[in-house]
């Protein structure tokens, strides 16, 4: 079956619903309003925010690093992880665009994918096509055939159900064993250091309190003034990626840790002894400073400017650098990779620009993006 | 990806030597009238769109060679569209502007002095040039008098509405829709593709519903303001192929809804019309 096809059925489910969940849930408009002021305070002023964020994880207990580069994130992680580990990941976009996996794993570490739709294109060895459905362009009978040839246990004509069930029995045991999990962070709290994960599947949950170690590895441009609105981007988030109310919601401030026993406080508790968070600039914090292109960096990687773009339905996962499709994917391209040649593949058909809760005018950013590619090739 | 470079290239040099971005024979941009005033306050401004765009698509398919046959660009003067092709935009063109000079509106029109709006430039992203040449342009309708502007397609309405972001820009810009009387109903049904920039860009798409007075065959996932697609066709100057794919699957969608089909731009007509099952109107033929 084509991309058409799997696209189409993704649009047919998900557009609805998330009309469906704003019509039923009209604060979550007030909160996205809220969140892109509070989002804009931090953007025009960003390093002080990382400084704060970095001195607050300190005070909860967990360290706290700016990595300028992939490179640089690849080292810090190196150092936390070592060599001959199991590593469990949670979805985390930041952590594909410092390329953590496969250097984990050309360190002599065994690292799994936990997300359902990012361990089938780890299977597949293939680049993610949707931000928060980055296995979107598979569909069930071609998930099947993957699942038989690579992991097996896994008879013609499986339903969805019994697919999932496989994966779920597959990954119990890397779960249980591992020594570190890795995790993105939707919002990271400046004032106290907090970390928010929002999922349904329970992996993230899983992988950020199994192991011994948790790394949250984001972009700079997560943080958010306090708490609350880190509150806010969660249930925003959710709610135009049209999983509202979301599964799990996971606050994470520093390690684990315990009082019990004569009120002497210990750590690690049941879960992690040690919490790291790794906040990635590759390009952010310059790009934060340009009033056009910081507008790119309010994106709450909702995904649902994608569904509303009739180029990300022509041309999918073909259209931006991965793990950046789509309208966002073509502004994060340029923000990232300096890649200015995705934007010129935007249409301005505009409908990303009315449904981004950010009500970020996407045309107008990739507009800008097409000026600036067009003056360096001059 | 074609070669931008070179396209900008063609593009600036054609449009320093007559104001249009293409080498074109003018009789073909002014055929559709002899009878309006050269002159006056109020001019209908075609921008050489609905007459050209059939053109578009053998344009767009030469792109990709722009480069290595550059020297054959000249030759685009003798290309015409066909006797049809024509006869369907001057159609559309003499329904609009009778239809204003019917609402009193005293109209003029630039005939062979008429420049292109530079709409191309902005849309690929050529600001610097884009800005350059606008100004050019605003001079030559302040040379003539010119004090409104009576736009006829949405790309170069949002060309000029967007003049006064780079240079103070005194004229004012309106759209026919805003203006004509719709003639009453027609028998057929039809299904509508609204124009991106009509719709998300210039606040124009309620106007167009309200002087369609004829039964449109909508649906939410397809036709709304927020799900209805692009035909492509801005897509075809930067990778033809590309432009095509939405192409197909816009028009796979529209016509599953209706065997008619009505357009507001001639970039969309031309874009769509191959891949539609049914007939392609533009609103003007079927409301004016
Ligand atoms: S650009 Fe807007 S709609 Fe697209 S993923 Fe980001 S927040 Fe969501």
């Amino acid at each position: 079956m084509s991309w058409e096809t799997a696209v189409e059925r993704a649009i047919n489910n998900n557009v609805p619903r998330v009309y469906k969940i704003l019509r039923e849930h009209p604060y979550i408009l007030d909160l996205a309003k809220e969140l892109r002021e509070a989002k804009l305070k931090v953007l025009e002023n960003l390093e002080y925010y990382v400084d704060k964020t970095l001195d607050s994880v300190k005070r909860a207990g967990g360290h706290g690093y700016l990595a300028s580069s992939p490179e640089e994130a690849r080292e810090i992680v190196e150092k936390i992880v070592g060599k001959g580990k199991t590593v469990v990941m949670g979805k985390s976009m930041v952590a594909y665009e410092a390329g953590i996996r496969e250097f984990l794993i050309r360190q002599g570490n065994e690292v799994w994918e936990t997300d359902l739709g990012e361990f089938l294109i780890q299977l597949a060895n293939q680049p993610p096509s949707h931000i928060i459905a980055p296995a979107i362009h598979l569909t069930k009978e071609e998930v099947e055939k993957l699942l038989k040839q690579k992991i097996g246990g896994v008879h013609e004509g499986s339903t969805h159900e019994e697919l999932v069930t496989m994966v779920r029995q597959f990954l119990r045991e890397k779960f249980v064993k591992a020594d570190v999990g890795i995790t993105g962070a939707n919002a990271v709290a400046s004032d106290t250091g907090t970390i928010a994960l929002i999922e349904n599947e329970g992996n993230i949950r899983f992988s950020s309190i199994s192991p011994t170690v948790h790394i949250a590895i984001t972009g700079v441009d997560k943080i958010v003034p306090t708490l609350a609105d880190a509150t806010k981007e969660v249930l925003v988030q959710s709610a135009f990626a049209g999983l509202y109310p979301p599964t799990y919601v996971n606050f994470t401030s520093g390690p684990s840790s315990t009082a019990d026993i004569e009120m002497k406080r210990i750590s690690p508790a049941h879960g992690p002894k040690e919490f790291h968070l790794i906040l990635l600039d590759n390009g952010r914090i310059k790009a934060s400073k340009d009033p056009v292109l910081r507008e790119a960096l309010l994106c709450i990687r909702c995904g649902r400017c994608h569904l509303h773009c009739p180029v990300y339905r022509a041309l999918g996962v073909k259209w931006g650098d991965p793990p950046f499709t789509g309208p966002m994917g073509a502004m994060w391209s340029y923000v990232v990779y300096n890649d200015p040649k995705p934007a010129m593949y935007c249409a301005h058909s505009g409908n990303c620009k009315e449904v981004c809760p950010m009500r970020i005018n996407i045309p107008r950013v990739l507009e800008y993006i097409k000026w600036k590619g067009n003056r360096q090739k001059a | 990806m074609n070669d931008l470079k070179t396209l900008r290239d063609v593009l600036v040099e054609n449009l320093e030597r007559n104001m249009m971005p293409f080498p074109v024979d003018k009789g073909i941009c002014t055929g559709w009238t002899r009878d309006l005033p050269r002159s006056g306050d109020t001019i209908i401004y075609t921008s050489c769109m609905y007459q050209l765009a059939p053109l578009f698509p053998m344009f767009n398919r030469f792109l990709p060679y722009l480069s290595a046959l550059r020297s054959l660009t000249p030759l685009a003067s003798k290309l015409k569209p066909s006797e049809a092709q024509l006869n369907r935009a001057y159609n559309v063109l003499r329904k609009i502007s009778n239809a204003l000079t019917a609402k009193g509106i005293k109209l003029a029109y630039l005939y062979d002095d008429e420049p292109y709006s530079g709409a191309l430039l902005l849309e690929l992203g050529f600001l610097d040039e884009f800005q350059e040449y606008a100004k050019k342009v605003y001079g030559r309708f302040k040379e003539r008098g010119v004090k409104r502007i009576i736009t006829v397609d949405p790309h170069t309405h949002n060309a000029l509405a967007r003049y006064s972001e780079f240079f103070s820009f005194n004229v004012e810009v309106v759209n026919y829709i805003e203006l004509v009387e719709p003639r009453e109903g027609d028998a057929n049904v039809y299904t509508i593709h609204d124009s991106c920039l009509y719709t998300r860009f210039l606040n124009l798409r309620e106007k167009f519903r309200e002087k369609i007075k004829i039964k449109l065959v909508e649906d939410d996932m397809v036709t709304g303001k927020d799900t209805s697609f692009c035909c492509g066709g801005p897509l075809a100057p930067v990778d033809f192929k590309a432009s095509e794919e939405v192409a197909k699957a816009r028009a796979k969608s529209l016509s599953r809804l209706s065997k008619n089909l009505l357009v507001q731009c001639p970039i969309c007509y031309v874009t769509l019309s191959p891949h539609f099952e049914g007939e392609v109107k533009d609103v003007a033929e079927v409301i004016l």
